[in-house]
């Protein structure tokens, strides 16, 4: 019982590297294996090079094997959105290969082709069509060598099933298993551009949408029994040979530099290795876990140190973060970013100048957490101008490029071996793990596995960003909206440098601060003046990066309270509002669709609000268009007006997000985000003083819990037909949450939040004033 | 100094050399390479880390080795096995409950716990009884139906 789960490879190693896990039946041992008997192309070849093979080969995407299995390979990876699956889906449907025959390998540098980072919903929108093109080159390229085998023409061969036969001749009939023969696809299929842009296979003729019958099936997804078997390895579940554990020390202050460092007692703790002190970069190394916890906690890293010579290594007493309750107030004046217009029609300054009915309000949102609940982990094991990596990380590849500079190491001695993390909802801190690990790596000439604490997580995982929204509206004395402003203020939302850089005082090794570009405000209304625009501050206070549906969870939060507040100041129909003002069919499909499934009936917004001081009903409707997806949500909430609890008790979301290849994997996904875009609006808010985060754990930091669920999430599905391309769904339904919770507090009790989260004392608060 | 010291786990014994007061998740990760029982928080408050004691869901996370005694631990792993998973696990399976999966194991061994104490509870008691186990993907609908199907109970 005492069998590890290694990861045995060495860079060596690497013709095995077509491999495959095999959960012994144990449970216990993760062993690599190839499908069937080692390939000779394995043996022969024993490749020493880490590079990612070419994406113009065949077996860039494939491998079939004797056993008549075969293998898809993919930069892609899984983050727990069931992306594995629907890639094995319409790779299996173009290859004629059964689903369940079709392994899929992710995300491991050397053995994968760079298709953009995993992240933004575009992973089965840009990714599914280069494999697609990949296994419909695979299916012709297995013909063309089934022609040769039985020296008939292609155009007499069929495949099905992961075998070809001669038409007419039930008889003559070979696998692929048995046609490939353990050889490598050497085949050329081509491919140009890169990572999302690429193209791959030119040439190739995928069938037609309409013919599928794997694509759009329910198949029950390939990750979930070993996770819930506990046979399946997640990285925080990787051991390495001679592998030590690591935790890190983090500055009391965001920007504070060490002082000193007393190791008294540190060599009395049985199996402590090393303390690994870089500028500010401050690491423990030892045998155990529990040495390096240890170790790391007489130094400072616990749940709440007292300041910053808490520990026994002293920081200098660093304040320079903004006030807390004025974040907003900082973000405006930060301004060092660049201003982009979103829309600009008409005159809206020209159109507020003659109408009377004008509205104004402000909407306010707060730093935000990713909140894995497995905090991020990484091993590294750099050997001179060498290195290996585990880590979870939604982009390998660029992790990769980022180490080889961090590192000062050639790219192609590098190689990132890609296991499975928590989920992460965005950039959190698994990418700055592996620069800590490799640091300490890099000290100790060993293996070292850095698992972060709770408290480092919390602390230093790289937030949402806090985000200010001035609208103005203007409605004519018909109740049409005339002119219309929405102006943001935002940090950064992808500010990509390293925590481990900057510490070791190399701040700008890899990363950038990224501005714009991310589809924030999609505005899609038809008024006749309007002026949206983003104003992107850079960084502010914390480091930002991306949050599910990065800042479009925000602004969709203010866009459609705000159009709310519009519509009830005219007092009509929130729904018949918006279907008033819009032209995009697929938005007004999605709003129709939730509104039957609901059953809504026409009135004003907050027609019936009820202050007497009963518990009181509301509903809310949203809609958003995220990157091409649609989707519309309605929900029946309850207010108590005595504890200012918010309970959700009914959400119906319509969603468009073209062909869907798996609906049961699309319906999880869609419940996800109604529960965390829920726990986003209802509860959740980093908190900060003047040198640090201090919501640093689950009771600083709460999310939704199963009391306070929906009753019920029904979806309805819209535009799932052949003819529109997949769309992405990992994030669009996170969108319209805040503001259908809003909209039916208002309509419940006649009072506008417009700040997040709706916690029950802002929530009384609000009733109270 | 570390201990050798005796724990008894999923049915066998075995001797792990431990310092006494570090935690049971360790030894049960690091030293017996299981992999059902996660570090989440180590401050018992998301239930990543639960394991049976003695028929008792604990947070193995603040649970010292030395604290355990002649206690029978249950993990993840000694509920079921691929070719004979537990009800639970089946029900997890069939339902699709699970996202990345790193809270399910608590979500498993909570339940587990709970419905030997409780074997026909309605939906509300099922969401009582996990109110304590974390899951950040939301796939708190699919939990419950889960276990809701492991009871065979579908009150509401």
């Amino acid at each position: 019982m005492t069998t590890s789960f290694n990861d045995m490879r060495s860079a060596t190693d690497l013709a095995l590297s077509r491999r495959r896990f095999l959960q012994a039946s144990g449970g216990l041992v993760v062993a690599f294996r190839l499908f069937g008997p080692q390939p000779a192309w394995a043996k022969d070849a024993a490749r020493t090079s880490v590079a990612s093979p070419p994406a113009g080969k065949l077996y860039a995407w494939l491998a079939v094997h004797p056993d008549n299995t075969a293998t898809l390979f993919t930069g892609k990876v899984e983050t727990g959105t069931g992306v594995q699956t629907a890639l094995a889906q319409i790779a299996a449907e173009e290859l004629d290969f059964p689903f369940d025959r079709l392994d899929v390998v992710m995300g491991t540098t050397s053995e994968t082709v760079d298709q953009g980072p995993s992240y933004g919903s575009m992973t089965v929108r840009y990714a599914g069509p280069q494999i697609r093109n990949a296994a419909a080159a695979g299916r012709a390229a297995l013909l063309n060598l089934a022609s040769e085998h039985f020296k008939v023409s292609p155009n007499q061969l069929t495949a099905k099933e992961g075998t070809i036969v001669v038409l007419g001749s039930p008889g003559r009939t070979i696998t692929y298993g048995k046609l490939v023969d353990g050889k490598r696809l050497e085949m050329e299929i081509g491919a140009s551009g890169e990572r999302f842009a690429m193209k791959v296979a030119p040439n190739a003729h995928p069938k037609d949408p309409s013919t599928y019958t794997i694509i759009g099936k329910p198949l029950p997804r390939k990750d979930i029994p070993g996770k819930i078997l506990a046979t399946f390895s997640y990285v925080q579940d990787v051991r390495v040979d001679g592998m030590l554990h690591g935790r890190v020390v983090r500055p009391y202050g965001v920007g504070a530099t060490l002082q000193s460092v007393d190791e008294t007692g540190l060599k009395s703790i049985p199996g402590f290795v090393q303390v690994v002190r870089r500028d500010n970069f401050l690491g423990v190394v030892a045998e155990t876990e529990w040495a390096a916890i240890q170790a790391a906690a007489k130094l400072g890293s616990t749940l709440h140190p007292s300041g910053p010579d808490a520990g026994q290594a002293k920081w200098s007493n660093w304040n320079g973060l903004p006030k807390m309750d004025q974040i907003w107030d900082t973000v405006r004046e930060t301004a060092e970013g660049r201003n982009i217009s979103v829309a600009s029609k008409g005159s809206a300054a020209l159109a507020f100048g003659y109408t009377k009915r004008t509205l104004k309000a402000t909407y306010k949102t707060p730093f935000q957490m990713h909140g894995s609940i497995g905090p991020s982990c990484a091993i590294a094991d750099v050997k001179g101008d060498h290195a290996t990596l585990w880590s979870g990380t939604q982009m390998p590849h660029e992790a990769r490029r980022d180490m080889a500079k961090l590192l000062d190491i050639p790219l192609d001695n590098i190689e990132l071996r890609w296991f499975e993390a928590s989920g992460a909802y965005g950039r959190n801190g698994l990418e700055h793990a592996i620069a800590d690990a490799a640091i300490m790596s890099q000290a100790v000439k060993r293996p070292v596995r850095v698992q972060w604490m709770r408290w480092d997580e919390h602390g230093w995982e790289p937030k949402g960003p806090p985000i200010v929204q001035d609208l103005r509206g203007a409605v004519d004395a018909d109740g049409r909206v005339i002119a219309w402003q929405h102006h943001m203020w935002i940090p950064t939302i992808s500010d990509t440098h390293l925590i481990a850089a900057a510490l070791t005082g190399n701040p700008n090794a890899t990363g950038e601060t990224g501005t714009g570009g991310v589809p924030v405000i999609t505005y899609a209304y038809t008024f006749e003046n309007a002026d949206v625009a983003v104003h992107d501050e850079g960084r502010v206070a914390l480091l930002t990066a991306w949050l599910r549906s990065p800042a479009q969870f925000e602004t969709t939060f203010a866009m459609e309270s705000f159009i709310d507040e519009l519509a009830a100041a005219a007092g009509k129909d929130p729904l018949a509002f918006r279907l008033a003002h819009l032209e995009d069919a697929r938005a007004i499909a999605v709003l129709k669709a939730a509104a039957e499934a609901y059953g809504w009936e026409e009135r004003p917004a907050g027609a019936k609000a009820d202050r007497s001081g009963k518990p009181a009903h509301g509903r809310g409707i949203a809609w958003v268009n995220r990157d091409d997806s649609r989707v519309a949500t309605i929900a029946d909430i309850t207010v108590d007006p005595g504890s200012g609890r918010i309970k959700v008790s009914r959400v119906v979301v319509a969603h468009d997000c073209g062909l869907v290849v798996n609906p049961d994997g699309l319906k999880n996904q869609i419940e996800g985000n109604i529960i965390q875009s829920l726990s986003r609006t209802l509860l959740e808010e980093v908190t900060f003083d003047s040198a640090r985060v201090t919501s640093l754990d689950w009771q600083g930091y709460p999310i939704l819990r199963f009391e306070d669920i929906p009753d019920s999430i029904e979806i309805v599905l819209v535009n799932n037909r052949p003819e529109y391309p997949s769309y992405g769904a990992g994030e669009p339904s996170t969108n319209p949450t805040a503001a259908v919770i809003s909209n039916a507090i208002f309509d419940a009790v006649g009072v506008r939040l417009r700040q997040t989260p709706f916690r029950p004392e802002r929530v009384k608060a609000a009733m109270s004033s | 100094m570390p201990s050798k010291i005796s724990l008894n786990v999923n049915g066998a014994d075995h001797a792990v050399e431990v310092e006494p007061d570090s935690m049971l998740l360790y030894a049960l990760r690091d030293n017996l390479s299981l992999r059902g029982p996660k570090f989440g928080c180590g401050l018992a408050q998301c239930g990543a880390c639960t394991v049976l004691l003695d028929g008792n869901a604990i947070r193995s996370c603040v649970t010292p080795v030395s604290a355990v005694g002649n206690s029978k631990v249950v993990t993840l792993e000694g509920l079921g096995t691929p070719e004979e998973p537990h009800p639970l696990q089946q029900a997890f399976i069939a339902e699709q409950a699970a996202q990345c999966g790193y809270c399910i194991n608590g979500m498993i061994m909570a339940a587990k716990a709970f419905l030997d104490q409780h074997p026909h509870p309605s939906r509300d008691e099922i969401k009582q009884a996990l109110n304590d186990n974390l899951c950040r993907c939301g796939t708190h609908m699919r939990i419950v139906r889960a276990v809701q199907r492991a009871a065979g109970s579908s009150k509401p």
